[in-house]
């Protein structure tokens, strides 16, 4: 396997306080990669930057072995960089079909003049987008809502939507912002069942998430943050059982964690 | 079925001068078409872009000032006259947008704000070009092929294919990708950007088409009416086109032009009561608000939500 996404010594702060004090890690292609840690531990400042919406101080991000380092973020999608926000993003005043097919158009080779005119290019990319939409949605269960308006979902259901909108153009990776704080317990399993169907089909995702049970049984590989610096690295298990993690996140020594596990067993 | 309609509105409204002889009622009709097309150009950039721009009379200005400046100080013809009033509307709406639009969306309409009082200034005070407070009167009524367009009702056609133009073209605008990504980038811009669009091509193009479109409505106007002055920008055109763009609902082509009709001819409609008459038409606009905050159309859009609310329950 080989890295998609590779971060290298990623710097940001705000007035003095560093939110990332030289931060590197890889995603290797075809995996499902979490980025956990406390908060104001920097994970969100570090999907920022590396989506473009916010300026980095330094450090590069090199997107399947293209220097994305310091671009807009809208040339950062364009090179195949999809993401989610945390306060769920879609369009709440256009239908489902609408949302999706806004998130694939940029994608096209369809111009203003191939629409004005209806030609082959223009109605072929309608056409693929509308049935990879179609596809997207029957994943997440949300097909009779096909022509309603997204404004009037759940909360959990517009998560959904805004995770469909960031898989519509065949990105290289998904970067999905707590995917699932704030969701229906009952619905967060179907989320992590969907995801896990997607990375089978062959998409990659980085996921920052609070969510310990949903990181481990999605995640092949974790990273920790702790203060803006990488504080542990490796599979869930290892991270369940590493010191540093346990004080970091949990405040807990090993004995103490090993304790409550089997005082839940 | 919307197209089937608008076509025969559009027709319907051709037959006007065959239908009455009075100059005056054929003078409304230029009014309500005229005002429409301005309405559905504000519409363009506030209803569906989210930039409430002020601008719009500052444009509105400009395309009477140098349509009816082509034709009475450099000897050019009515014609040059309305696209020179959209290409030099355009480039100054480029020149405020570029700027302007990096910043957020209240600066934006402090400047443009700024922008039309500007233009009232210079329209009076730049006595060399526009005459001044004095204006420039008896602004000849056009010819095309050797056929002259003297009498109104024979002005009127040319009002008429002139607004049904522009609001294909308007329509043909909104209802495409070009016009969803508007509608897009008012409801959530980091979204639109998050999906490889960058906005500001978008924003600025929307800016100067709804300047140029304005414009060149301004040119006819002032053409209709005969005379330019600094009274041509009067904030009275202003509030008209946002009413028609409110009432109407902002983000709707076709609610706004039927606003732009019914709200021209509604002031004459009331003219049974000569004393009263403003005060029942600002009365019927509150009204208006406070029983559809989002106008026409966002209130028949809400029915439909509703409807489709208890549906999927």
């Amino acid at each position: 396997m080989s890295a998609i996404l590779d971060v290298t010594d990623l710097r940001k702060s705000y007035a003095g306080v560093h939110a990332l004090d030289g931060v590197s890690f890889a995603v290797e292609a075809g995996s499902v990669t979490g980025l956990i840690g406390p908060n104001g531990s920097g994970k969100s400042t570090a999907i920022d930057c590396i989506s473009g919406f916010q300026k980095r101080d330094g450090g590069r991000i090199v997107l399947a072995g293209k220097d994305i380092s310091g671009q807009a973020a809208h040339h950062i999608a364009r090179a195949g960089l999809m993401r989610t926000f945390q306060t769920v993003r879609i369009y709440e005043r256009l239908n489902l079909r609408d949302n999706l097919a806004i998130a694939a158009q940029q994608f096209d080779a369809a111009t203003w003049v191939d629409e004005l005119l209806r030609t082959r290019r223009y109605r072929q990319a309608v056409e693929k987008a509308e049935t990879r939409a179609l596809e997207l949605v029957e994943l997440i269960g949300l097909k009779r809502y096909w022509e309603a308006e997204t404004g009037i979902l759940s909360y959990g259901q517009k998560k959904l939507v805004a995770l469909a909108a960031a898989l519509m153009p065949h990105p290289k990776i998904v970067v999905l912002d707590e995917p699932v704080a704030g969701v229906n317990p009952s619905r967060i399993r179907e989320i992590e069942v969907a995801l896990a169907e997607l990375n089978r089909a062959g998409e990659t995702f980085l996921i920052v998430e609070h969510n310990v049970e949903f990181i481990t049984n999605l995640c092949h590989r974790v990273i920790v943050l702790d203060q803006g610096r990488k504080l542990a690295e490796g599979t869930a298990q290892e991270i369940h059982t590493d010191a540093r993690v346990l004080e970091a996140y949990l405040g807990m020594t090993p004995e103490m964690a090993e304790a409550e596990m089997r005082g839940a067993a | 079925m919307k197209l089937a309609a608008a076509l025969l509105a559009a027709l319907a409204f051709a037959a006007l001068p065959l239908l009455t002889s009075s100059n005056y009622i054929i003078g409304i009709g230029i009014s309500a078409l005229i005002f429409t097309v301005a309405a559905a150009a504000l519409n363009l950039v506030y209803g569906f872009t989210g930039l409430l721009s002020f601008a719009q009379l500052g444009f509105w200005g400009i395309g009477g000032y140098v349509t009816a400046l082509t034709v009475v100080t450099f000897g050019g013809n009515f014609w040059w006259g309305l696209v020179w009033a959209a290409l030099i509307n355009a480039l100054v709406a480029l020149a405020i947008g570029y700027p302007t639009l990096r910043t957020n969306r209240h600066a934006f309409v402090i400047v443009t704000l700024t922008f039309a009082l500007l233009v009232t200034l210079i329209a009076r005070d730049w006595v060399d070009l526009t005459r001044g407070p004095l204006g420039i009167p008896n602004l000849p009524r056009p010819s095309a092929f050797g056929y002259h367009f003297g009498t109104t009702p024979q002005f009127y056609w040319v009002t008429w294919a002139f607004s049904v133009a522009m609001l294909a073209f308007l329509y043909a605008l909104c209802s495409s990708r070009i016009g969803r990504t508007l509608i897009a980038i008012k409801q959530n811009e980091p979204l639109v950007r998050a999906q490889g669009i960058s906005p500001m091509p978008y924003k600025l193009s929307a800016f100067a088409i709804s300047a140029a479109v304005t414009g060149a409505a301004g040119g006819v106007y002032a053409f209709h009416l005969g005379i330019i002055d600094p009274l041509f920008l009067d904030f009275y055109y202003m509030q008209t086109f946002l009413i028609i763009v409110i009432i109407g609902g902002a983000g709707s082509f076709w609610g706004v032009v039927a606003a732009g009709v019914a709200l021209s001819a509604l002031p004459e409609a009331l003219r049974f009561s000569a004393d009263f008459r403003m005060i029942i038409y600002g009365v019927i606009l509150v009204v208006a608000m406070f029983v559809m905050p989002s106008g026409v159309a966002g209130w028949l859009r809400e029915r439909e939500l509703n409807r489709m609310r208890e549906q999927l329950r």
